[in-house]
């Protein structure tokens, strides 16, 4: 990690896992998969910082690949998946008032190449079938910070139209900053994250299916930024949090198949607050369409909005805080992304190339926002990769 | 009052998916297609979370955790 995020479960981990509980929550639609094997060359770069600045204004820029095996063994499935990622390039470091009372962005020094590696491995016994049963275990680590994962999901029918979901997990994280002694930060810090979530999935009729879901965070430990600063008064001070988050989450999942054209339309909504004041919305909206020759279009778009944590700020008037912090990643934002995917299937190999333009501005923000929150960074992404089915 | 909303939201949803007819394994083919899944591309979406999780402040994500933050 060069900069560490608040509460620390890695989506990269979650998302497979969500992916195989939705398998069996909707066990009616998905075949059995067979062994297969896949790759992704992921680039991303962020947009140069447009407001005032001081320091480095080289951004990041992260390379990663990915991996992943799935195969039968003992009677159920087993899946693999490894990233490993390369990142460089300066963060926001801490927010200075200017002299008309506008924020000055304060920027880090550009990192030398940090290295991130994960492995993931999820098993579940009765894949494909109307009840199944997944564990799964993560392991990701950098030079100054490690977590460890566990997760349990399970889901069974509920009829014949209906499936439940239901699952837990429990993370350990712990950071140790580089340059702990040079910079003051703290050497060590730790910190747990549990969830419990469920989830109900209807099949509405022969074209649609329906999921609905809820999930419960709660992380406690070392919450802060190590590597963030604020502004108080005349004093520039470390980021801090408090010692715990809870957030709960809503989601709705809608597919339909279309006949004509040839195609599927994907919606979510996704609806979250923490007991820190931050609300978000989530929407995203994508159509996969077949075309002749085994290509396939898929389109996508995406709408965020997030209203700030209750102790973000650019900047802090002197007196008494109990916790200030003015990571943008706090701040009230929206964010408007788009992005198409193309794919090819040549036999039993699958070609695929995409790109995502994500933009992020406070005016974005649900409802509209003036806020100051210097930072709010925006990126293009772009991947291609390969899949192949050994069955 | 968001709150309220989209409680309502949900329940309207959930009410309407009750009142469906039962569809038949047989009648299930377009169910069945791999542009139906949720996520039809795991390494896409765990690759898009990730992004989408180390500059955002919320998660909100359904299923466990794990992994690590390689963010900035």
């Amino acid at each position: 990690m060069t900069m560490a995020r608040t509460i620390s479960p890695s989506l990269a981990a979650l998302v497979g896992a969500a992916a195989a509980l939705t398998h069996g929550a909707a066990h009616a639609q998905s075949a059995p998969e067979g062994d297969h094997v896949g790759y992704r060359y992921n680039v991303y770069g962020e947009d140069a910082f447009d407001g005032a600045a001081i320091g480095s204004t080289q951004r990041y820029e992260v390379f990663s690949q990915q991996f992943q095996l799935g195969t039968h063994v003992a009677g159920g499935a087993l899946d693999v998946s490894a990233t490993h990622e390369v990142m460089s390039g300066s963060s926001p470091w801490y927010v200075l008032p200017g002299a008309d009372g506008r924020p000055i962005q304060v920027l880090s020094g550009a990192t030398i190449r940090e290295h991130r590696s994960e492995l993931r491995a999820a098993y579940t016994a009765g894949a494909g079938t109307a009840s199944s049963t997944t564990i799964s275990a993560s392991y990701s680590q950098e030079r100054d910070y490690r977590a460890t994962a566990l997760g349990f999901e399970r889901s069974r029918p509920l009829g014949a139209a209906l499936t439940l979901g239901y699952g837990a997990s429990l993370s350990h994280d712990i950071v140790q900053p580089t340059d702990a002694v040079l910079y003051d930060r703290i050497h060590h810090a730790e910190k747990n994250t549990a969830s419990a979530f469920g989830s109900l999935a209807w099949v509405l009729d022969r074209n649609s299916v329906l999921q609905a879901g809820v999930q419960l965070n709660h992380g406690d430990g070392y919450l802060s930024d190590p590597y963030k600063l604020v502004s108080v008064g005349s004093d520039i001070l470390p980021d801090t949090r408090p010692g715990a988050r809870t957030e709960g989450a809503a989601l709705l999942r809608y597919r339909r198949a279309f006949a004509h054209p040839d195609g599927a339309l994907h919606l979510d909504y996704r609806y979250a607050q923490d007991s820190w004041g931050i609300v978000s919305h989530t929407v995203d909206v994508g159509w996969y369409q077949r075309l002749p020759g085994g290509w396939q279009l898929v389109p996508a778009l995406r709408y965020y909005s997030q209203a700030a944590a209750r102790f973000y700020a650019p900047f802090f008037a002197p007196g008494e805080h109990r916790f200030f912090s003015s990571d943008y990643r706090l701040g009230t934002f929206g964010a408007l992304s788009g992005g198409v995917n193309v794919r090819k299937r040549i036999a039993r190999w699958d070609f695929s190339i995409g790109v995502e333009r994500y933009h992020a501005a406070t005016d974005y923000a649900l409802g509209g926002s003036d806020a100051a929150v210097p930072g709010v960074v925006s990126y293009t992404r772009g991947f291609v990769g390969v899949d192949y089915d050994f069955d | 009052m968001r709150i309220d909303r989209c409680a309502m939201l949900l329940a309207v949803v959930l009410l309407g998916a009750c009142s469906t007819v039962p569809v038949q394994p047989w009648e299930r083919g377009r169910l069945a297609r791999w542009d139906m899944r949720w996520d039809p591309d795991p390494l896409q979406a765990a690759a898009n979370a990730h992004a989408h999780f180390s500059k955002e402040g919320s998660d909100g994500q359904i299923g466990a955790a794990g992994g690590g933050c390689g963010c900035n």
